[in-house]
């Protein structure tokens, strides 16, 4: 027997073997894991898409939301300018009807008829 | 015949794509000197395989980082040692108990006695976590101080201390429980402390 105390510390810290299907362990614990770090929508997807491909659907979503929000605020705008413009015929016809109103007024108020008016042209009333 | 380092390398690459077949084979390739490094730092079997476990599967995250297989064994004690000091510090134990058989461990050596050999890991995994896994690092993967200071990421002259008394305690200790078996190796013997640190001066050098 060595009394050596590096042999006999090599010889008692000798490297020992794991217990059957270690190997099969840890494969089980990185799938777990995978299966826990994929997001969900992902896992709903084909398997022959590429890892980056899986991002597609949620840029398109994404790109979507973003067309239909500027579609919709063009539309608000354009319809509060209809609007406007609407505002603006009423005033301008109610302007343009105290006016003609007006107008009417003047005219039948400036000439009011009189009797030699009655008279016919070229009688001298002899 | 392929040599196993080549082996390793090709799994490695494979692995590296995405090939689970390719990772089991590092992980049986390595798993000895993962689970023996946790075993004895931890001197519990359910926790070495805990501890083992969750080093591949740093591994299997961080496989892009793996330049070599050198690289690989280098990275797998790195971690594993770590793993294991965390461990033993966040939930100190206060009664350590020397492993008897380990299952499918290697024959016996002949030449050692297994009661000594069990004394013997009862002493080293009394030693403090640091200076543990410096003398494993030493006797069970056979690396010198600078490769452990590497490894571990301390400085040489730290390693060296660590292995100088490390070594004076198991052997003060080992003397105090066999005081008349004869069995204990040689007090007067310094070439072990010489033989540990050696190496690396003469490489050094």
């Amino acid at each position: 027997m060595s009394n050596d105390i590096d042999e006999q510390l090599r010889a008692a810290l000798r490297r020992v073997d794991p217990e059957q299907g270690f190997a099969q362990r840890v494969l089980a614990r990185i799938e777990v894991e995978q299966r826990q770090r994929r997001p969900r929508f992902a896992t709903r997807l084909p398997a022959w898409l590429p890892t980056r491909a899986r991002w597609l659907p949620v840029a398109v979503a994404a790109s979507a939301l973003l067309v239909a929000v500027l579609l919709n605020a063009r539309q608000v705008r354009h319809e509060r300018q209809g609007l406007e413009a609407r505002q603006q015929l009423i005033d301008a016809l109610r302007v343009a009807g105290e006016k003609l109103d007006l107008a009417y007024r003047a005219v039948n108020t400036e000439s009011p008829p009189t009797a030699s008016d009655d008279t016919a042209p070229g009688d001298t009333g002899a | 015949m392929k040599d196993a380092a080549c082996i390793t390398s090709e799994s490695l690459d494979r692995a590296r794509a995405g090939d689970a077949q390719a990772f089991a084979v590092l992980v049986r390739a390595h798993q000895r000197m993962v689970y023996s490094l946790a075993l004895r730092m931890l001197a519990d079997r359910h926790e070495a395989e805990d501890v083992a476990q969750e080093a591949f599967l740093q591994l299997h995250r961080r496989l892009l980082l793996i330049q070599s297989a050198t690289h690989l064994v280098f990275w797998l004690r790195k971690v594993t040692a770590n793993l294991a000091i965390d461990r033993l510090r966040s939930a100190p134990r206060h009664e350590v108990l020397p492993l008897d058989d380990e299952p499918g461990g290697m024959a016996a050596d002949s030449s050692t006695d297994p009661l000594l050999q069990r004394q013997m890991r009862g002493l080293v995994a009394a030693l403090p976590p640091g200076a543990r896994a410096v003398v494993l690092l030493r006797y069970q993967e056979d690396l010198d101080p600078t490769e452990i200071a590497a490894t571990l990421d301390m400085s040489i002259n730290t390693v060296k201390s660590h292995l100088r008394r490390s070594l004076a305690e198991l052997r003060k200790n080992f003397d105090a429980q066999q005081p008349m078996t004869g069995n204990s190796p040689d007090s007067s013997n310094t070439e072990g402390v010489a033989t540990a640190l050696g190496v690396s001066e003469n490489r050094q050098s």
